[in-house]
């Protein structure tokens, strides 16, 4: 007997269902950040509303890079529907706060695709999703330092004004 | 006529419960459901949207819902076919499908040990 399914999708039926929930916690990530863009914006914070929404758009950028693979391996990619984003911050500090909680989120999502793939020895979706893994220590980085911001400069005062200019510089190198 | 198509196209079966079968055919590589007195064909595709629409009904929200049958149309977007089935039909047909997936990747295991790993 033929192997049909294979014949059609390089990919497994676990791993295509993955790849569709990173591409959905993508879309999230990417909606998320573009609401705390809104929120700095009309809080007066303007290079953090800049800051988010350039976050907000390199999400998209990997949404579609997990749905373009998906594609080109025969898979069935589903465009997300994504619902419950939140809209209010308690202050300038929990915005922060919760782009890093985000990011380690999506840091543990892939960890747990790539264990999925040594369990199944799809090395080819392995090769694939190193780029993610790689970033995400970039993303990661860049928001823990952008929490560490509000203990080095400190809230009080003009404070939050210097934290605010200081977001957009944050770069992150590997040497 | 089933019976006529499956030895014309020289049919596989790949999966039999009590209430139908799921042949391959891989002469016109595609699948066929014999279920629910119908002898429906199926690509790749199909199959697993048929899957999944099956595996996503509630089935104990059905049996406990007072105020309707315990029918429920199965079909999706697309699809050539149509079942009209009650909850033990749809526990079967979940059966039948999640048998042929599994066998599917039994295959797909033999496949690769036997002939794609052959040096
Ligand atoms: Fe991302
Ligand atoms: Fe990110």
């Amino acid at each position: 007997m033929k192997d049909l399914m294979r014949i059609k999708c390089l990919i497994s039926q676990d791993i295509e269902t993955l790849l569709n929930q990173q591409i959905k916690k993508e879309a999230h990530s990417s909606s998320l950040y573009l609401s705390m863009a809104s929120w700095c914006n009309q809080n007066g914070y303007d290079f953090s509303a800049d800051y988010f929404t350039k976050q907000s758009e390199e999400e998209r950028m990997h949404q579609l890079k997990l749905f373009k693979y998906v594609l080109d391996m025969g898979g069935n990619a589903i465009s997300p529907e994504v619902t419950g984003i939140k809209t209010d911050f308690a202050g300038f500090r929990e915005v922060f706060e919760d782009a890093l909680e985000a990011e380690i989120a999506i840091t543990q999502s892939f960890k747990n695709l790539a264990s999925r793939c040594h369990k199944e020895m799809d090395f080819v979706t392995m090769e694939f999703l190193n780029w993610f893994l790689k970033e995400q220590r970039e993303e990661e980085y860049k928001a823990r330092r952008a929490l560490e911001l509000f203990e080095v400069i400190g809230e009080e005062g003009t404070g939050r004004w210097e934290i605010d200019k200081h977001v957009n510089k944050i770069t992150y190198s590997e040497d | 006529m089933e019976k006529a198509c499956i030895d014309i196209n020289e049919l596989v079966n790949v999966f039999s419960n009590t209430h139908g079968s799921v042949y391959q055919s891989d002469k016109l590589n595609c699948f066929y459901v014999d279920f629910g007195g119908k002898f429906a064909r199926f690509n790749c595709i199909s199959l697993q949207k048929i899957k999944k629409v099956v595996e996503q009904i509630d089935i104990e929200a059905l049996l406990l819902n007072t105020k309707r049958a315990d029918f429920e149309l199965v079909s999706f977007n697309g699809c050539e076919h149509i079942y009209l089935l009650n909850a033990l039909e749809i526990v079967a047909l979940k059966d039948l499908l999640q048998g042929a997936f599994t066998m599917f990747k039994l295959n797909h295991l033999i496949n690769d040990c036997l002939f794609r790993l052959v040096y």
